[in-house]
Parts: structure tokens; sequence; C-alpha cells
């Protein structure tokens, strides 16, 4: 798949999406990747109940309502979004007139030609944490996500960990599954309170303060092997498919591979106008650095604003940097009574 | 800004943060766990999971752990004891594996 934009905004978290908005109202075309599958970001995949507030304009705000609003406000002028993929390849292309174009290649293969790039990653690309015990059989009965329940039908499941991904996932499998089981190494679990009730009061067998400590099997997994605190010997649970949700941890990944300036090797410098050191490639929010900076949601916001302004100059020199206000045309977005 | 591991920690080292920790910023030692400073984002999900209580915002500490602040900077920013260099910020725990040393500070306790 080939996509020509005039920028591509990598990293769909807050900042990014309203980076999306921003170029929209400037009338770019604009690309959205995320290695993510949804949109959102950190906010999303750590703290989408969690009360926001610092936004301006909202005294208190859920990072779920927050990434909503945005995202609503991005699609007025409707980015393409390309999400499960993780930037990987730049390169530069030299065009007869004006600045070289630069092109993005996805992990999934997606070919981004664009005028300049807006790089609002955060910490990095997400990536699900391994199960240790079991990372041989991954994809053989391993898996740690679950794209679709067909696997499950009429299985032995074991799902492993505390958060709102594995309640989730018990209450999707549960009415599909022979069994779930699901094993957890605390007593508390993190999820959401309404949705943990929901597990205790359905089939789903609870084992907490117990640890996955081997997968068994064949070419598949027969078995997981837990021990549980306080009991001598370990319990072996027949199993076919074994989900791990033990959360995610975030790497710059293939963005240290772009020639970039690094600071601490996870921060890009920029200059006052957001540039990085690669032109025609810029950078907002948790992931730029420069004297003085404030890791804030709020600031993240000015800066994308900065940023797509003067990539919009980059594009095109005779462009003007400041774009107009919001306020001198018409818009097609209710307005809050 | 970042987080900070203090002494309940100490012979205890659950490792439950460890687990927790989107960036991978929490480092063993010998008998405490240490928070990278350069590498914490601030995102609170360690804090939650320690079953003794050792964590806290480095603007929320204890007056008596107080030290523990510059203590956890140190793990990183100065050589540790039979080691050449500092660790600096090795970009998450999972590379390094267990250090297995403590600081000077902590080994003393």
């Amino acid at each position: 798949m080939t996509v020509e934009v005039d920028i591509l905004v990598v990293g769909a978290g807050p900042v990014g999406l309203f980076g999306a908005y921003y170029a929209g109202a400037r009338g770019l075309s604009v690309a959205v990747v995320d290695s993510l599958s949804q949109v959102g970001g950190q906010v999303t995949a750590m703290y989408p109940e969690k009360q926001i507030y610092d936004i301006a304009g909202f005294p208190a705000v859920s990072g779920r309502e927050l990434v909503s609003g945005l995202f609503v406000q991005a699609a007025q002028h409707s980015p393409t979004y390309l999400l499960g993929q993780e930037a990987q390849l730049l390169s530069h292309v030299p065009t007869a007139d004006g600045p070289d174009r630069i092109r993005v290649t996805t992990s999934t293969g997606t070919e981004i030609t664009c005028g300049a790039v807006v790089v609002t990653g955060g910490i990095g690309t997400f990536t699900p944490r391994p199960l240790p015990a079991g990372e041989g059989f991954l994809g053989r009965g391993l898996d740690y996500f679950v794209p679709s329940s067909e696997a499950y039908v009429g299985k032995d499941v074991v799902v492993v960990g505390g958060g709102d991904s594995a309640i989730d996932w018990c209450l999707m499998l549960e009415p599909i599954a022979a069994s779930v089981t699901l094993v957890h190494r605390r007593d508390a679990f993190r999820a959401h309170a309404a949705s943990v009730e929901q597990v205790r009061a359905s089939s789903v067998e609870i084992v907490t303060n117990a640890q996955v400590t081997a997968l068994e099997g064949g070419d598949a997994v027969e078995k997981a092997v837990v021990e549980v605190k306080g009991e001598e010997l370990p319990r072996n649970l027949p199993c076919q498919q074994v989900v791990a949700a033990l959360g995610f941890t975030a790497n710059l990944g293939p963005l240290r591979e772009w020639g970039l300036e690094l600071h601490d090797n996870r921060h890009l410098v920029v200059d006052s106008a957001m540039r990085t050191n690669v032109a025609g490639v810029f950078a907002a929010g948790d992931i730029s650095d420069y004297d003085g900076k404030v890791r804030l949601i709020a600031v993240g916001f000015g800066e994308v604003a900065t940023a797509v302004n003067n990539a919009a100059v980059h594009l095109d020199p005779d462009a003007q940097l400041f774009p107009g206000h919001s306020t001198d045309t018409p818009h097609q977005v209710p307005v809050p009574a | 800004m970042p987080y900070v591991i203090a002494s309940p920690c100490i012979d205890v080292m659950d490792r439950s943060c460890i687990e927790e920790c989107p960036v991978d910023c929490i480092y063993e030692g010998e008998r405490k766990l240490y928070i990278n400073p350069k590498e914490c984002i601030d995102c609170g999900a360690c804090e939650p999971v320690c079953p003794v209580e050792a964590i806290s915002q480095d603007r929320r500490v204890s007056d008596e752990d107080q030290e523990f602040i510059e203590d956890n900077r140190r793990f990183f920013t100065e050589p540790l004891p039979g080691r050449d260099g500092p660790l600096g910020a090795p970009g998450g725990s999972h590379k390094t594996g267990a250090i297995g040393v403590d600081t000077t500070m902590v080994a003393g306790r």
C-alpha cells in the first residue's frame, strides 16, 4: 500500500491527534501512523479511566474523553489512519524543485511519501511484555493479544495478568471457551472494579498470588504450570490456549536509525520551531527535547501546533507561518451549550 | 519528577514494580531496587503495586527517607562498588539483568 500526503504524523497520542487536526485546518493532507491498533497512545493504553486536570478549558476530563474529543476534532479533515503498524525506515526522495520528499515505510509494508514528518512518538513503540516462562510457545497456543476469538472456541484457556486487558479478555472468552482460568500474581486487580466483579460472578476460575512458571506441551501448549503462594506443589492447568496480558513496554525502536539527534538516548532534540536536525522532520510532545522542556500534554499541544505550522512553511516556503485564527472560517462542529 | 524507591524495599525486593513499569526503568541491586530517574516517565504505575509501599514521587518521599531520592540517582550516575563506570541510562533493566550490587548507602543499612 502506498500513501501520498503533505504531512505524516508518527504517533497517534493526544499530541499527534491534535497535530492531525492542525494540519487539516491548514488545508494539508495528513496521515497518522501508530504501532498500537487504537488511537490515544499512552493515555489509551495506560490510563483511559484516569481524570486529567491540567488540560486547558477542561476542569476535569478522563483520558478516554480527551482522546475521543481529539479524534472528533481531527476527523473534520479526514486524516488517513495507519494503525497497528510501526514507522520503520526513513529515506529522502529528491525532487526537481524544492525540498526532498520523505518516504517512511512501516512494519506492514505501507509506504508513505510526504513533504514533512512530525514525530509525536511519546516514549516510543509499545510492545507487549513477554511471558518469559512460555516464550517458546508464542503463536503455538501462547498469545499476547486476542485479535479474533475463533481460535478459543471450545478450548481451555489460561489468561495471565491483572489489568484491564486480562479482565476484558476473560469476559470476552468465557462464553465461548470450554473453561477460562485467570492467573494473577497478586491478590488485587488493577482493572476497572466493575469488570472484575463481572469476572468474579462468571464461570472464570480465579487463581491469585500465583505465577505461571512454565508452559508445557509438544507442538502446542498442553498445560500451564502455576506456582501458588503458600502451596507446596505447583498446579498443572491443562489448557490449549494461553493469553498473557502483562502490560506493555515502550522503546524508541526504529526511530533511533533515522539520523535524529538524540538526548539521553530517548528524546529528539528540536529547535524553537520544533525542527529536528533532519530537514523536514519535526518533533513535538514528550519525545521532543530542548532547554526548559516540560513533559505535559498541555505543553505538547502547543508544540505540535508550532511543528505543523513550521512544517507547512517547509512544504511551501511561500506559505505564511501563521495559520490564521480558527475563528476565521465557519466550522461544522457542534458548540457545547 | 521521577518516582523513588525508599528504605522499605531493602531485603524485600518483591519486584512487582518491575512488572508494571512500561519503560523498564527499575533496576535490581543486591538487596534493593532502584528507579532510573533519567528513564522514569512519572506514570505512577509502580506505586500502587508495591506491597511494602516503598515507592513514591520524589516530591512526596517521607522525611526520614529523603536521602533515597539522591541515592536512586547515584545508583546510575556514580560507579557502583566493583564497577568501572556509572550505569547511566542503559534503556531497560531487561537488557542489563540484575545488577547485583547496591549503593554504598544501601549496603551500609
